[in-house]
């Protein structure tokens, strides 16, 4: 079951990118595309492009070279595309905070510049597995584009989480599925790009796959499914305590 | 092969820190109550009293240096406590405002507005300067300026009592008396 071509093979391949157009045309019927544009255009480039790399991979007379230029082609397109989407969803965090937005933008340049740094780096002591560049270096740069993204993925969350900024239902929803994608393909493109586990690699594509479809249905769950209203009490509730004396005595100090 | 193992180890602690705070995070908010109850009480004049540069100049002019040094680090502690305090109010008023952004007042939800942005002000300048007290505690000598924490902590205090009278007008005062 879990070979290539197999029927789940097949399945895990197409269905995350059907549900994608799916998605995608919902998006835009619900007027969510006004408020990501940038995450309908990696949505659907995400879908374009795998239907185009499975196309390319079981047409029997497409050589393996050309499967592998697409795939670098898309490669970088969809990189650039994610990380663009990293940054929608930051502007969408911080906007409507300017207290912190300054300060915001100046660290996830510095977090961008040091986790480029970094992805070079390792790229560069990554001891390539496979002896064709072509196919070695889409490892290499898999690797280095998943270090960049969950990189950034994490400085969001930690930003966020030390702020008490509130995510949109929306903008959790993507940054978790982009938080869960990025993490698992760095871990399995770092294992594909070293070797290790080489015999099994088709079982890390499994995984791969798997993983996509995961994060695909946390989107469509976060961006289409209806939120139930939580009825909010309008009185904030208080303890008893000694406050008022604390009030006095502040509020007395402060009209020094 | 060991490169490889330390990226995967690290996108693995990277998926539970990810998973763990944005989980966390949701429930928290699905079950925030009395936020009012989480705010500490701070003891503002003695904070006035540790950040004054004039008490600085005061002891330096009149401890010997090595015993300034000793007394200054102890007040850079005890600086650090109530900036860490302020931080985390500032962090429970930013949930209590998020929380009455959508009131149906206007006047409830500017107020509310304004409270996450000044609590989020205080929040980076209490992490400034944190960072400036553990400096300043490797070199007490140094000059320290806690004093926009102090400024920003007094701001947040209005807007918090502004908010807390907009919300419930029965006990107006509550809300910012823990401040």
């Amino acid at each position: 079951m879990l070979q290539a071509h197999s029927l789940l093979w097949h399945y895990l391949w197409l269905a995350p990118h059907i549900l994608q157009v799916g998605l995608a045309v919902l998006m835009w019927r619900s007027g969510l595309s006004r408020l990501f544009p940038v995450f309908l255009a990696y949505t659907l480039f995400e879908a374009v492009e795998e239907f185009t790399l499975y196309g390319l991979d079981v047409l029997p007379w497409v050589r393996p070279e050309i499967f592998w230029q697409a795939f670098w082609v898309g490669l970088i397109v969809e990189g650039l595309l994610k990380f663009a989407v990293t940054g929608e969803l930051f502007l969408h965090l911080l906007r409507p905070w300017p207290a912190v937005a300054k300060i915001g933008n100046r660290l996830i340049t510095c977090a961008g510049v040091v986790l480029v740094l970094v992805a070079g780096l390792t790229a560069g002591f990554t001891v390539p597995a496979n002896p064709y560049w072509l196919i070695s270096g889409a490892h290499a740069l898999q690797q280095s584009m998943y270090i960049v993204e969950s990189g950034l993925i994490l400085f969001i969350v930690l930003f966020a989480a030390y702020f008490r900024l509130a995510w949109s239902r929306q903008t959790f929803g993507i940054a978790l599925g982009l938080g869960i994608l990025s993490c698992e393909h760095l871990a399995a493109w770092a294992t594909i790009a070293s070797g290790i586990l080489a015999s099994k690699s088709g079982l890390l594509d499994f995984l791969n796959m798997a993983t996509y479809h995961v994060c695909v249905l946390i989107w469509i769950y976060y961006l289409l499914v209806a939120q139930k209203k939580v009825v909010t009490k309008s009185a904030v509730s208080l303890p008893e305590n000694n406050l008022a004396l604390w009030n006095q005595e502040l509020e007395r100090l402060l009209q020094r | 092969m060991t490169l490889a193992i330390l990226l995967v180890i690290a996108a693995v602690l990277a998926l539970v820190v990810i998973l763990r705070v944005t989980l966390s995070g949701s429930l928290q908010l699905a079950r925030s109550g009395s936020f009012a109850g989480q705010i500490q009480p701070i003891d503002v004049a003695a904070f006035r009293n540790l950040v004054d540069p004039a008490e600085d100049a005061y002891l330096r002019r009149r401890l010997p240096a090595s015993e300034f040094r000793v007394v200054q680090r102890e007040r850079l502690r005890a600086m650090a406590f109530y900036v860490q305090t302020a931080g985390s109010n500032a962090a429970v008023l930013v949930r209590m405002g998020q929380s009455a952004l959508s009131a149906s007042d206007a006047h409830t939800a500017e107020a509310a507005r304004q409270l996450v942005n000044d609590a989020l002000l205080l929040r980076r300048n209490a992490a400034f300067a944190l960072f400036r007290i553990y400096a300043a505690l490797a070199w007490p000598n140094s000059g320290l300026a806690a004093a926009p924490v102090l400024h920003g902590y007094e701001r947040l205090n209005g807007v918090a009592m502004l908010l807390g009278r907009l919300q419930n007008p029965a006990a107006p005062l509550r809300i910012s008396a823990n401040l």
